[in-house]
């Protein structure tokens, strides 16, 4: 009956962010009925105590099953007090029969003799499916593959709390509790994203189809990884190889209306004992959008990604992974957005319809652009010294290459306006144990490098200098399960170098030579309550520091995304954090489940971008000056998920949330906070298959989904170049449905986007200022598994 | 615990050595435009010269800005030029507008209407481009006149061949005002 709870105690490695997940999104409810009760388990290697995934759970008399996931848990729901005998089978283990005799809901675990040795479960698991006692909502395969048309961060913006800060529809990056860029941890694959993330108009460079998970971590951040402390984290997870020998795969193709997009994403992997692999390969391309009554010109986009992924192990004491990425884009700039100075601003502001909109579509993508290739490549071995202790070594190397074209004189259009060259490296060894009695620590040793060089040839004054960063940084995590507490608790140091080169503007001048050293301490606690099998309250709070980014110490210059000077500040301190949020989930009957978190931060020293009372003359005009300042910031909010389960196919979800920024030392709001919003989905499920020519039609879905966006009023005027926009309502439709092909699945997505072509401007879109957001848009698309 | 505070600040001590390279190919702003010059000649040919001078560039130190009073009644053949003198030797822009004429037109506003100018030159497909233009005083009093650079605007748009900038879209690549008095 203490189920999760029972599943916290796994002796499967975890590590700490293995911890953070799972209990919330699933929470564990006792059901009065009969025919109600839930049984739950956990598979796990007999030798390696490690989870096992896929598993075949099955129920002979009743004939109802499950399959495990990537931790190894199954649940098989709607059963009624009886005996029962279940089959557990697995590819390359002897199948497992069990017998219960089922009286309440139950939790069972069972060890699997497993005859070949697989790496599964080891390092890739590591990240997921963790325990913890922090808020974390996760998006799954189905959706990420149904919505391949999307980016990343808007993928995220159907969880409670996160948001997107937009620069088109092209460029997104996600904005969690109002934090977003230097501030959140961006985890792909276990590693942690390294670009040019200070950057409005810098997306991620992340394709999620490779992911089969992007969860959430709300709370107060994963101190076992290099990056800022004091937002959330973001985890994209690849899927794993699995066991099976055979070769395995999906395709999946998508279209839109809405600038004529389409793209293509195939997965292939096999499992062999030499050695098991698995590809991915993603290709998009979409032409000029459209809002509800124009062409935005030159908003086309071009994706080509690729990913390997190698694992093998050894006598079941060493695993070893290999993950190789490589992202590679070309994003059209919306031209009307492309201005020299305030006058041109002022113009552009007072259009209705951006200048440069063409009457006709087009796929080419003209400057003003940006060319983004960004590569991983990752190794990792984890050696057992026995089932409780272990050691992981990892190594990572990402390469960043952003070019940023502009309109520019004399055919240089070709030439790039900025070009930043990023390499890091990336070392860690950590070390895990379990006890027995429910402790576990992990402990580890990390040191990151980061090499950022503009790329000579701009022909521009680079904004941000060349650096090169070092970090060096100890973490120790700690988490201890007692009955229906759980506790756990973290500790962070890390120092900073940082080796700066300002060059000179003119060849009259000098360079200067800046070295900065920061050292910063985080730490977090968290307890989780179970006070009943159906509610799960749970607390945490963390401290944290941040150390001034390169370009909040030294930008200098326009910065043309924002068409603004903006002035880094030499003398800039740390920031500092403390955040604690509280989260309730729970299910009052069969009818209503929900979850709800409130949360408040405050951070000293936060650093932003503040508008000054000085406007800028240049032979260009007049540019208004934005300086790097610091003051004392309060953000808080509330995220609300309550889900209806009217019938077993009728379904409604109501989801909220309330964000405030304030700037505490000048009693003034921060801008490019998120407004509130709120959404409504009803979903319809047929329970019976349709017949349609010989095959059945499984899983037929309907969904209406409903998204109200409040105008931002927690704004003075002034605060920006107008206003923030008036709230907006956006509807879409989607249906769906599975058929089966002998070994082939297939699925089937239909959907409308902004159903009733609403004319609308979203305030966290910088391209507001110039042209409309995007009109409807009918997509379609198909994916088979194999 | 120590023994790990004294191996951070060691690595950090090994990583001081390595230092961004000083290499000396790097940018400065290449593409600047960092003085307009208009030379105004009267039919008498005396001649006035009107100067924006930002040698650094956006930032740094602010522009210069020289202009000369004017007679009254006087009626001025205009000549722009447009330069880089952060280079050495110094770029002169001028040649690359003139080469792009089609995707480039200067636009002047005066602030009082004792003074007008009128285009002189042509982009070759018919429309203004305002390197060469007649600049007519009138009355008395003290003026301001700006100077507009845009690139790639509309021409053909509505007012605009005949300088009214209002519909001309485009980005601005300079935009400098004179002040000075008509006597």
């Amino acid at each position: 009956m203490r189920l999760p709870l029972i599943l916290m105690f796994s002796k499967s490695f975890t590590y700490f962010f293995f911890l953070l997940s799972l209990v919330n999104s699933v929470p564990f409810f006792a059901q009065n009925n009969a025919c109600d009760y839930r049984l739950i388990g956990v598979v796990e290697d007999e030798g390696t105590v490690l989870p096992l995934s896929e598993v075949n759970v099955f129920i002979e008399k009743h004939d109802k099953g499950a399959v495990t996931d990537s931790s190894g848990y199954f649940s098989i729901e709607g059963l009624c007090a009886d005996e029962y005998h279940i089959v557990l089978s697995h590819i390359g283990c002897t199948p497992h029969e069990a017998y219960i005799n089922l009286e309440s809901d139950t939790f069972i675990r069972v060890h699997l003799a497993h005859t070949a040795n697989e790496l599964e479960g080891v390092v890739i698991q590591a990240q997921s499916s963790a325990k913890t006692a922090q808020s974390i909502q996760q998006i799954g395969q189905q959706t990420i593959s149904d919505r391949a048309n999307l980016q990343l961060s808007q993928l995220l913006e159907s969880i409670t709390g996160v948001s997107s800060l937009k620069s088109g529809s092209g460029v997104s990056k996600p904005i969690v509790h109002g934090l977003y860029g230097n501030r959140i941890t961006i985890l792909n694959n276990g590693i942690a994203q390294s670009g040019q993330t200070w950057g409005d108009d810098h997306s991620p460079e992340i394709d999620p189809l490779v992911a089969n998970k992007i969860q959430v971590v709300k709370g107060v951040g994963a101190l076992a990884y290099p990056g800022a402390k004091l937002g959330s984290v973001v985890i994209i997870e690849p899927q794993k190889i699995g066991t099976d020998p055979h070769l395995h795969g999906k395709f999946n193709y998508f279209f839109e209306s809405n600038g004529l997009g389409h793209g293509a994403h195939l997965m292939a992997k096999q499992y062999r004992p030499a050695l098991a692999w698995k590809l991915n390969a993603t290709f998009k391309r979409s032409g000029d959008k459209r809002t509800s009554s124009y062409y935005l010109a030159n908003t086309g986009l071009q994706e080509a990604n690729v990913a390997l992924q190698l694992e093998k192990s050894f006598n079941d004491k060493l695993f070893n992974e290999l993950y190789f990425s490589s992202f590679n884009t070309i994003i059209g700039v919306l031209r009307g957005a492309h201005i020299g100075n305030l006058t041109d601003l002022a113009f552009a502001l007072e259009r209705e319809v951006p200048y440069f909109t063409k009457d006709h579509f087009t796929y080419q993508i003209a400057p003003p652009r940006q060319k983004v290739n960004h590569h991983l490549l990752k190794l990792r071995s984890q050696y057992f010294l026995d089932d409780l202790r272990s050691f992981t070594f990892t190594f990572a190397t990402q390469i960043n290459d952003r070019k940023e074209f502009d309109v520019r004189r004399s055919g240089q259009s070709d030439r790039p306006v900025l070009s930043l060259y990023q390499l890091n490296f990336y070392g860690e060894t950590k070390y895990q144990q379990e006890w027995y009695s429910g402790f576990t620590l992990n402990t580890g040793v990390q040191f990151n490098m980061i090499d950022n060089v503009n790329v000579p040839g701009t022909g521009i004054y680079p904004l941000i200098p060349d650096y090169i960063s070092y970090e060096t940084a100890f973490y120790v995590l700690a988490q201890q399960q007692l009955e229906q507490w759980f506790f756990e608790a973290a500790v962070r140091m890390n120092q900073q170098l940082q080796n700066v080169l300002v060059r000179p503007r003119t060849y009259l001048d000098e360079s200067q030579r800046f070295q900065n050293n920061y050292f910063n301490q985080s730490a977090s606690l968290g307890v989780n309550y179970r006070f009943s099998p159906s509610y799960l309250l749970s607390w945490n709070m963390g401290i944290a520091m941040r150390n001034p980014a390169i370009n909040e110490l030294y930008s200098d210059g326009v910065h043309q995304g924002s068409s603004a000077i903006e002035e880094g500040n030499i003398d800039l301190l740390s920031e500092r954090s403390l955040k604690s949020s509280i989260n309730l989930s729970g299910q009052t009957d069969r009818l209503l489940s929900f979850e709800v978190l409130a949360f408040a931060q405050a951070i000293n020293n936060y650093i932003f971008l503040n508008p000054q009372d000085q406007i800028r003359l240049t032979i260009r005009g007049a540019f208004p000056v934005f300086a790097y300042e610091q003051t004392n910031a309060l953000l808080f909010g509330t995220d609300l998920s309550t889900n209806f389960q009217f019938t077993e196919s009728f379904k409604a979800q109501i989801l909220y949330s309330f964000l405030r920024g304030n700037n505490r030392s000048e009693q003034l709001p921060l801008i490019d906070m998120p407004p509130n919003n709120l959404s409504g989905k009803l979903s319809y499920a047929f329970s019976k298959p349709i017949h349609f020519k010989k095959r059945n039609l499984e899983n037929f879905t309907i969904e209406l989904d409903n998204k109200y966006v409040f105008e931002q009023t927690h704004f003075v005027e002034g605060q920006d170049f107008i206003a923030p926009p008036p709230a907006y309502w956006l509807t879409d439709l989607k249906i769906s449905g599975d058929m089966q092909w002998s070994s082939t699945r297939m699925r089937m997505h239909a959907g409308v986007q902004n159903l009733f072509n609403v004319r609308y401007r979203d305030y966290l879109n910088r391209q507001r200022y110039f042209a409309d957001d995007l009109g409807i848009n009918f997509t379609i698309g198909w994916s088979l598994n194999f | 615990m120590k023994k790990l505070l004294l191996m951070m600040a060691l690595m950090a001590l090994v990583f001081t050595a390595c230092e961004p390279e000083d290499d000396h190919d790097h940018d400065h702003e290449g593409e600047l435009i960092t003085t307009l010059v208009m030379s105004l000649t009267a039919e008498d040919n005396s001649t006035y010269e009107f100067r924006f001078e930002d040698l650094d560039g956006e930032g740094g130190n602010e522009p210069t800005i020289t202009t000369q009073d004017l007679p009254s009644g006087t009626t001025f053949s205009a000549a722009i030029s447009v330069l880089n003198e952060s280079e050495e030797p110094v770029e002169d822009i001028t040649q690359e507008i003139e080469a792009e004429a089609a995707e480039h037109q200067f636009f002047f506003a005066a602030s009082n209407n004792n003074v007008s100018v009128t285009y002189n030159d042509d982009d070759g497909a018919g429309n203004p481009l305002g390197l060469s233009s007649t600049l007519t005083t009138s009355g008395t009093g003290s003026t301001s006149l700006t100077v507009t650079l845009r690139h790639e605007p509309d021409k053909s748009a509505m007012g605009v061949s005949s300088g009214d900038i209002t519909n001309a879209g485009g980005e601005t690549d300079i935009e400098v005002t004179f002040d000075f008095n008509v006597q």
